[in-house]
C-alpha cells in the first residue's frame, strides 16, 4: 500500500459513513472547528479503517497512547489519517 | 457476551454467577482467574494495556459484546489524614481509572452493534460523605460523574450507561467494618435495611436488560438516600 491508496481508503470509509453525503478531500478537516464529521462519525470511521485494516492484514489501532497523543495531528485532515494508517499497515508487515 | 470485571468475589462474583444461571454469556475478568467455575481471564484493569488486550482477544475471537458491569474495586475505610499516598493512589488507580479504561476500551465494542448496556459501580458512600470513606468516595464520585458524562457520549450509538451505588452488602469489601458502623451507614438509607448481593444482581439484570431502555446516565442508590 502506498500513500495514495491509503488516503483512497480514508475517503472511501468517509463516503461509505456518511452514505455518500460527504465528498472528502484530502485537506478535510476531521476535528476542529472546521470539521465535517460529528464526534460520532469519526469513531464509526475508525471503527471501518479498523475492518479495513483486518481485511488487508494489520490492526489498526487509534486507542494507543502514542496515537491518542498524536490525536490534534492524526485527525486533523483525511493525509494525516491516511498517513497514520499506512505507517501502521508497515508496522504490521 | 457479557463482561464483568471484579468477578472473582464478592458483588462481581455474586452477578456473574447471576447472569450464568439466567443462561447468559459471560467473560469474568479479575487479577487471578485459576479455579474459576466459569470463563475468565486474568485482567488487571488499572493497566490500559491489559484491557487492550482483553478486547483483542474479544475481536480476534470475533465475540459480539452486549453489556458490560465494572465491578472491580477497592476500599480502604481510613480518616484522609491516616490515608497513605499508595492508598490514595491504589484507590483511584483502581476504582475510577479502572472503570474509564473498560468503559474506553470495550465501548467500541458496543458501538459496533450500536446497542449495550454498562453498569459502573459506585457507593452510597458518595451521596451520604461517610466519615472514614472520604478518599473511598472520592474514587467512586469521580465514577459517578464520569458515567453520566460517558453516557451522554455513548447515547448516538444506543448505549447506555448507569451506575449502581450500593448501601453495605455483605462482602469481602466490609471486612473491617464493625456492625456499628453497617447499623449507623444502614439507618441514613431511605429503605433502612441491609440489602443482599441478590438484590444487587437483580438491579443488574434489569440494566442489562431492554426493560430498562429509558434509564441512561443515572445513578441507582440501593436503599435510598
Amino acid at each position: 500500500m502506498n500513500i495514495e491508496q491509503s488516503k483512497s481508503i480514508v475517503r472511501e470509509s468517509i463516503s461509505e459513513i456518511t452514505n455518500g453525503e460527504v465528498e472528502p478531500t484530502d485537506e478535510m478537516n476531521l476535528i476542529g472547528k472546521e470539521a465535517e464529521l460529528d464526534s460520532m462519525k469519526l469513531v464509526e470511521l475508525c471503527l471501518t479503517l479498523e475492518d479495513k485494516a483486518g481485511a488487508i492484514g494489520f490492526e489498526f489501532d487509534w486507542t494507543s497512547e502514542s496515537a491518542m497523543s498524536r490525536s490534534r495531528s492524526l485527525f486533523r485532515t483525511v493525509t494525516s489519517l491516511a498517513e497514520e494508517f499506512l505507517a501502521q499497515s508497515e508496522m504490521g508487515k | 457476551m457479557i463482561i464483568i470485571t471484579g468477578a472473582s468475589r464478592g458483588l462481581g462474583r455474586a452477578v456473574t454467577e447471576r447472569l450464568l444461571e439466567s443462561g447468559l454469556e459471560v467473560l469474568g475478568l479479575c487479577r487471578k482467574n485459576e479455579g474459576l467455575p466459569f470463563e475468565a481471564m486474568a485482567c488487571d484493569i488499572s493497566n490500559y494495556e491489559a484491557v487492550k488486550f482483553v478486547a483483542q482477544e474479544l475481536k480476534q475471537g470475533k465475540k459480539q459484546l452486549t453489556g458490560l458491569v465494572n465491578a472491580a474495586g477497592i476500599a480502604s475505610m481510613n480518616l484522609a489524614v491516616t490515608t497513605p499516598p499508595s492508598m490514595t493512589q491504589k484507590l483511584i488507580q483502581t476504582n475510577l481509572v479502572g472503570t474509564i479504561h473498560c468503559c474506553q476500551i470495550f465501548a467500541p465494542l458496543l458501538i459496533r452493534k450500536k446497542a449495550g448496556s454498562i453498569i459502573n459501580f459506585s457507593t452510597i458512600a458518595v451521596p451520604l460523605g461517610l466519615k472514614g470513606e472520604s478518599i473511598y468516595a472520592a474514587s467512586k464520585a469521580g465514577v459517578e460523574g464520569f458515567s453520566r458524562a460517558f453516557a451522554r457520549e455513548m447515547a448516538d450509538f444506543n448505549i447506555r450507561v448507569n451506575c449502581l451505588a450500593p448501601g453495605p452488602i455483605k462482602t469481602d469489601l466490609l471486612k473491617g467494618v464493625s456492625d456499628e458502623q453497617i447499623d449507623a451507614i444502614v439507618s441514613q438509607q431511605v429503605v433502612p435495611k441491609m440489602f443482599q448481593p441478590g438484590d444487587v444482581c437483580d438491579l443488574c439484570e434489569f440494566l442489562l436488560s431492554q426493560k430498562s431502555s429509558s434509564l441512561s446516565g443515572q445513578v441507582l442508590n440501593i436503599g435510598g438516600v
